[in-house]
């Protein structure tokens, strides 16, 4: 199928002045010379999207996408390397930019649709539908200063779409107006994409890209990380994300209880390895280590596993399973052991504790002991907090083939 | 920037022009009233400091024998007063567009041509107050005002051609916002607006004041308007010169800063 944009090798730098002339003084002063290091936003990036797709964009803040959608809107040019757009285009970088205040929502109307490229008969033979989709007949006359900011918004969009564009990029501008709104727009991507046209999405909003595109690219500091099947794209870069140790430090675990038995430190084991992340369905072993400063009856030991939402998922205890040693003295590990641990993707904290017999008396309690997250892993499930591994059977008279990818 | 664009955004170009003619007089009592008011006003006033202060004469009209001089002041500020204020508000627009010009891709140089085109409207608006004014006084004006339309046109290449490096330049340099504002009170004085060339005795400051750039316009207006009668041949090359070769070098500089301004606002 033909590609419907190429992007090839585009790379795009930004100077980044230490002493920027502002004025043609400083600049003479400088002799035109300016001290300026290159910073390179998108470093040698190439893909194709094809026709027909509705493909995805991915990456943190600074990764270079929206320099990349800017790029492929024709809006910033890059230094090297080139993209070729073949279908009739609209960008959706920013809705309402170019109304101007003072005009009518008609006006506004007329003049939004002729710079994203339209002539007058056409927005005249669409005017009508422009106005029924943002639902704003009663103000259209109305100068859109006196708009609410949703209002501005439906507006906008409503001009946007009605642009008839073969290929559609789209900012991170679907978290504007009411849900309303918003459903109705996903609406109009979904029909978009069902005609056949093509869209690229640019977001960090890992759902929409999981549910809605064919196909993505996820970009980290301008270059081109992987490209592939939303899907595993997806799994890839939270993993990423979380593998990020910037977001593992946690305050100090908050310690309580009169301390003749403590738990000095858990670890996480998946085949015998130390780490902070696991999958789906893997082995793990958190292994508690004690040292007991004097001899102490019957302790219990407890693990409380937690989303670092808070939700507490599990909380199992060595009393539930007659695991109660009559004493302990000295020091030693205790092995909680899961063999196909059914947590499901996100960022989990585990508490420890030990209690007399009674679980009542507190010798230690460690909130947030460890702090480990949990990766895609055999289940696909992605909602809720554990997998209950269910088997699904589908019967009846009209039951097509199970099991085919809709195309 | 080609011609072809031109044309193909023809409507974004109507209707930023439409624009600029609705917004302009917004939030004013007196409205359109002011683009009147104001070459009025300053032909008062000049004409208080040259008649009364300075003691001046008019000059001669010739062949028309007019001689009042706010007639002849008003016949070189009206078209003086569309260039400057183009290249002023072309500036503003370019710069004020910024969030436009961050999102959208469009052809910039149409922000320009909008500007420009609003003004040319308001030119042609005060040139029939010019008319009606001299057919008060006895000059037949009427067939002037379509005989100056060419010169009209010329004047809005030789325009456009300054308010698209400018505005262009001042996205990368806010001084030349500033520089505009000497630079035009420079050349509306060098103009011979207030004054004849002739009562320059220096003979190269008078071929200057006739013969540069803006000056060449007005009398151009003078001897239509004024004079009641055709400019010579000479005129009419020096001013095609001028005006194609500024707008050539407008049009280039233009186009080749246009495609970085995204990422200078």
């Amino acid at each position: 199928m033909p590609a419907a944009l190429t992007v090839d090798n585009v790379s795009k730098t930004f100077k980044v002045h230490q002493e920027r002339a502002n004025s043609l003084k400083q600049y003479l002063a400088a002799r035109g010379r300016n001290r300026y290091e290159e910073f390179y936003a998108l470093r040698d990036v190439s893909f194709e999207v094809p026709e027909g797709e509705a493909f995805g964009v991915i990456g943190h803040n600074g990764s270079g996408k929206s320099t990349l959608l800017k790029c492929m809107a024709g809006i910033l040019r890059p230094n090297s390397g080139r993209i070729d757009v073949n279908k009739r285009m609209s960008a959706l970088l920013e809705l309402g930019a170019g109304f101007h205040p003072d005009l009518s929502g008609r006006d506004n109307v007329f003049l939004n649709a002729a710079i994203l490229g339209m002539s007058r008969p056409e927005i005249a033979k669409r005017f009508d539908e422009i106005v029924e989709f943002s639902g704003l007949e009663q103000f259209i006359d109305t100068p859109v200063k006196a708009y609410s900011s949703g209002m501005y918004v439906r507006l906008a969009f409503a001009v946007a779409i009605n642009v008839d564009p073969e290929m559609l990029l789209i900012d991170e501008i679907l978290a504007v107006g009411d849900v309303t709104f918003q459903q109705k727009c996903m609406e109009k991507f979904v029909e978009f994409r069902e005609e056949g046209r093509t869209l690229v999405l640019v977001t960090h909003d890992l759902g929409s890209v999981r549910n809605f595109c064919d196909r993505a690219v996820w970009l980290e500091h301008g270059s081109l990380v992987s490209e592939g099947a939303p899907t595993e794209l997806v799994d890839q870069y939270t993993e990423s994300m979380l593998a990020d140790p910037s977001v593992k430090d946690l305050p100090d675990g908050a310690r309580r209880g009169s301390g003749e038995i403590r738990v000095d430190r858990v670890d996480l084991l998946v085949d015998g390895e130390r780490t902070f992340r696991v999958r789906t369905g893997d082995a793990v072993t958190f292994r508690l280590h004690f040292t007991a400063t004097e001899r102490v009856k019957n302790p219990v030991f407890s693990v409380r596993v937690a989303s670092l939402g808070g939700a507490l998922i599990s909380a199992p205890c060595t009393r539930d399973v007659d695991e109660v040693p009559s004493y302990l003295e000295g020091s030693g590990v205790v092995d909680v052991t899961m063999p196909d641990v059914s947590l499901l993707p996100g960022p989990h904290v585990l508490h420890s504790e030990v209690t007399g017999y009674g679980r009542q008396h507190v010798f230690d309690h460690i909130q947030n002991a460890l702090r480990f997250d949990v990766l895609a892993g055999t289940s696909r499930e992605t909602d809720g907090l554990v997998t209950l591994e269910p088997s699904w059977t589908i019967e009846g008279p009209g039951v097509g083939p199970i099991g085919q990818v809709p195309t | 920037m080609s011609l072809r664009t031109a044309v193909a955004h023809r409507n974004l170009l109507y209707l930023l022009s439409l624009k600029e003619l609705r917004t302009r007089y917004r939030k004013s009592v007196l409205g359109w009233t002011w683009s009147l008011l104001n070459p009025i006003s300053q032909m008062l006033i000049y004409s208080f400091v040259f008649l009364v202060v300075f003691g001046a004469t008019a000059p001669i009209g010739d062949p028309s024998g007019l001689q009042i001089y706010p007639l002849y002041f008003l016949s070189g500020l009206l078209p003086f007063q569309f260039f400057s204020m183009s290249v002023t508000t072309s500036i503003g627009v370019v710069e004020g567009n910024a969030s436009l010009i961050k999102k959208v891709a469009f052809p910039h140089e149409h922000l320009v041509f909008s500007v420009v085109l609003a003004q040319v409207i308001t030119l042609l608006i005060e040139l029939v107050v010019l008319v009606v004014a001299l057919m008060l006084f006895g000059q037949f004006a009427l067939p002037w005002y379509f005989a100056s339309l060419p010169l009209v046109g010329l004047l809005m290449v030789f325009t456009t051609g300054v308010a698209l490096a400018l505005s262009a330049a001042n996205v990368f340099f806010r001084d030349i916002n500033y520089l505009w504002g000497i630079v035009s009170q420079l050349l509306f004085y060098s103009s011979p607006i207030l004054y004849t060339p002739d009562v320059i005795d220096n003979p190269t400051l008078r071929a200057l004041t006739n013969w540069g750039p803006m000056g060449s316009f007005v009398r151009a207006f003078h001897e239509m308007y004024y004079d009641g009668r055709m400019p010579g041949i000479g005129r009419w090359a020096h001013l095609m010169v001028v005006a194609f070769v500024t707008f050539a070098i407008g049009a280039w500089v233009f186009n080749k800063l246009s495609p970085r301004f995204a990422e200078e606002m």
